[in-house]
C-alpha cells in the first residue's frame, strides 16, 4: 500500500515537473506576445468593469431607478467617488452590494473608473415635480439663514458641480437625494472609528424638513452641468 | 432662558453718516416692535450656539476655515470689530456675496455681538495645506515689506504675529488660497459700493503692487501661523 502510494506520488511529481518545464519554455517563447496581450486584456478589463458599473448606474452613468434609486456617477468628482468607494470598504457607508464591488477594485482601476465617470455628461434623468424647483433653487442658492440652514451652494458650488470630496449634485436622482437627506445618519458616517467629512452635512440634513428636502432634490435633479468635465477648482 | 453679554450690545459701529442715517430709523422701528428681551438686545445661549454651529457648517470646525466649493475663511481669533464690519459690508454690498448677504441680513446686533465674541475666543490650529517652499520669503515680506517696490510691511497694520487689530483682520492661520484670491482680486473682493467707501481702500495699492509669487509666499507663510 505504502509503495504503491509512493509510486503514484512519484508519477504525479514527474508529470507536474514536466508540465512546469513546458509551461516555462512556453512562457519564454511567447514572452513578447503575452505582454502585449496582457495590455489588451487590461483595457478589456476596464471596459468590462465600466459596463458592469453601468448595469446598475445607468447606460451613461446618469443614474437608474432600480429597486433602489441608484445614484448618478456621471460628472462626479473623482475624489468624491474614490472616498465613497473607501467608505463602503471601511463601513462608513453600509451597503453589502457596494462593499463587494469596491473590495475587488485595484487603486489603478479606481483611478481609471473615476476619471471615466468624471468625463461623462449625459442630461439628467428628470422626473421630479416641476412645481418644487423654484423653492429648491432658493434654498440651494441662499439657504435659510433665519432657521440656520446653510446655502448648499457654498460647498457644492453655484452650479452644484461639487469640489474634491464634496459631491456634484447636478442631475442627481430625485429619489436618491430624498432618501439620502432624509436618513443622513444612517446613510453616512456609520463607522465611529473612522470619522469623515459626512459629519458636516449631518446638522444641515437634520434641519431640513421633508418638503424642503423634496424641493432641493427637485431642483438639483433638473440641473445640467455647463461643462463636460466637473469643476475641480479650489 | 439665559442671557449673555448684555454689556456688549452697544458696540455697533457705523461706517459712514449716510449709513447711519439709513440704519437708525430702521433700528428704532425694529426696537419698537420687539419684545422687551429683544429690545435690550439679548440673545439666549441656545440661540447663539445654534447660530454658531450654523456658521461652522461652512467655516469649519471651531471656525478654522474650510475648503468648500470656495475657500471659506477662518473666523477663529478674528477681531470682533473686523467681523462686524465685514458682516455690515455684505449687507451694504461693499462685499458682494449673495450667500453672506443673506446670512448677514438676518443677524440682530445682539446676535452679532454674541457671535463675534465667540469667534474671537476660538483658537484652533491652522488648517494648513499650503506649499512650504516659499514660507521664508513670505515671512520676510510680511515682517519687512519690500522697500524697493514700496510695499509696506504687512506687520505694521496686521501686527507682528498677524493677529489683527480693530478693523484690520487677523491673518494668522487664514487659508492660503483664500488670501491669494483676495489679494489677487482686491478690487472685486472689497470696496464694491462707491457710495460707502471703507477702510479696504488702504489695501488696494498694496495688493496691486504685489506680484503673484509674492502673494503666494505671504499667503503660505500666514496660513501656518498659529
Amino acid at each position: 500500500m505504502r509503495s504503491l502510494n509512493s509510486i503514484q506520488i512519484g508519477r504525479t511529481t514527474r508529470r507536474a515537473r514536466f508540465a512546469f518545464l513546458a509551461a516555462g519554455i512556453l512562457t519564454f517563447a511567447l514572452a513578447g506576445a503575452v505582454s502585449a496581450q496582457h495590455r489588451i486584456s487590461l483595457s478589456g478589463d476596464i471596459q468590462a468593469k465600466i459596463s458592469y458599473c453601468k448595469d446598475c448606474h445607468g447606460v451613461s452613468a446618469q443614474g437608474f431607478n432600480g429597486y433602489y434609486p441608484i445614484p448618478r456617477l456621471a460628472g462626479q468628482q473623482p475624489e468624491y467617488i474614490e472616498n465613497q468607494l473607501r467608505a463602503f470598504i471601511e463601513h462608513r457607508r453600509t451597503n453589502n452590494i457596494m462593499f463587494n464591488v469596491a473590495h475587488s477594485l485595484s487603486p489603478a482601476m479606481i483611478n481609471t473608473l473615476t476619471a471615466h465617470f468624471a468625463s461623462l455628461n449625459p442630461p439628467p434623468i428628470g422626473g421630479a415635480p416641476r412645481q418644487l424647483v423654484a423653492t429648491g433653487r432658493k434654498i440651494f442658492e441662499d439657504g435659510m439663514p433665519e432657521v440656520n440652514i446653510a446655502a448648499c451652494a457654498a460647498c457644492h458650488g453655484p452650479e452644484a458641480t461639487g469640489s474634491g470630496q464634496i459631491p456634484r449634485l447636478a442631475g442627481q436622482l430625485y429619489p436618491y437625494m430624498i432618501k439620502t437627506l432624509s436618513n443622513w445618519d444612517k446613510e453616512r458616517g456609520r463607522n465611529p472609528t473612522v470619522p469623515d467629512a459626512a459629519a458636516i452635512m449631518s446638522p444641515v440634513a437634520h434641519s431640513l424638513n421633508k418638503s424642503q428636502i423634496e424641493a432641493v432634490a427637485a431642483f438639483v435633479s433638473t440641473l445640467r452641468s455647463p461643462r463636460g468635465t466637473p469643476n475641480t477648482v479650489q | 432662558m439665559s442671557f449673555r453679554r448684555p454689556q456688549r450690545q452697544r458696540r455697533w459701529a457705523f461706517r459712514s453718516p449716510a449709513g447711519a442715517a439709513l440704519i437708525w430709523p430702521a433700528a428704532v422701528l425694529a426696537l419698537s416692535f420687539s419684545s422687551p428681551a429683544t429690545a435690550q438686545g439679548n440673545v439666549s445661549k441656545a440661540e447663539a450656539d445654534a447660530k454658531l454651529r450654523y456658521c461652522e457648517v461652512c467655516h469649519g470646525v471651531s471656525a478654522q476655515g474650510f475648503h468648500g466649493y470656495y475657500p471659506i475663511p477662518r473666523l477663529a481669533g478674528q477681531p470682533t470689530e473686523y467681523l462686524k464690519n465685514q458682516l455690515q459690508a455684505f449687507v451694504e454690498r461693499r462685499r458682494t456675496s449673495n450667500i453672506m448677504f443673506n446670512v448677514g441680513h438676518v443677524l440682530s446686533p445682539a446676535m452679532i455681538d454674541a457671535l463675534t465674541t465667540d469667534f474671537n475666543e476660538l483658537n484652533p490650529k491652522p488648517l494648513g495645506g499650503a506649499p512650504k517652499e516659499n514660507i521664508d520669503e513670505g515671512k520676510k515680506i510680511f515682517e519687512n515689506g519690500i522697500a524697493a517696490a514700496n510695499v509696506p510691511a504687512c506687520a505694521s497694520c496686521h501686527g507682528p504675529e498677524a493677529k489683527g487689530n480693530g478693523p484690520f483682520p487677523r491673518l494668522a492661520g487664514q487659508l492660503h488660497d483664500y488670501i491669494t484670491n483676495k489679494l489677487t482680486n482686491w478690487e472685486k473682493e472689497r470696496g464694491q459700493n462707491p457710495a460707502q467707501p471703507d477702510i479696504s481702500a488702504v489695501m488696494q495699492p498694496i495688493a496691486h503692487t504685489l506680484t503673484q509669487p509674492q502673494i503666494k509666499a505671504v499667503a503660505a507663510y500666514l496660513s501656518y501661523l498659529e
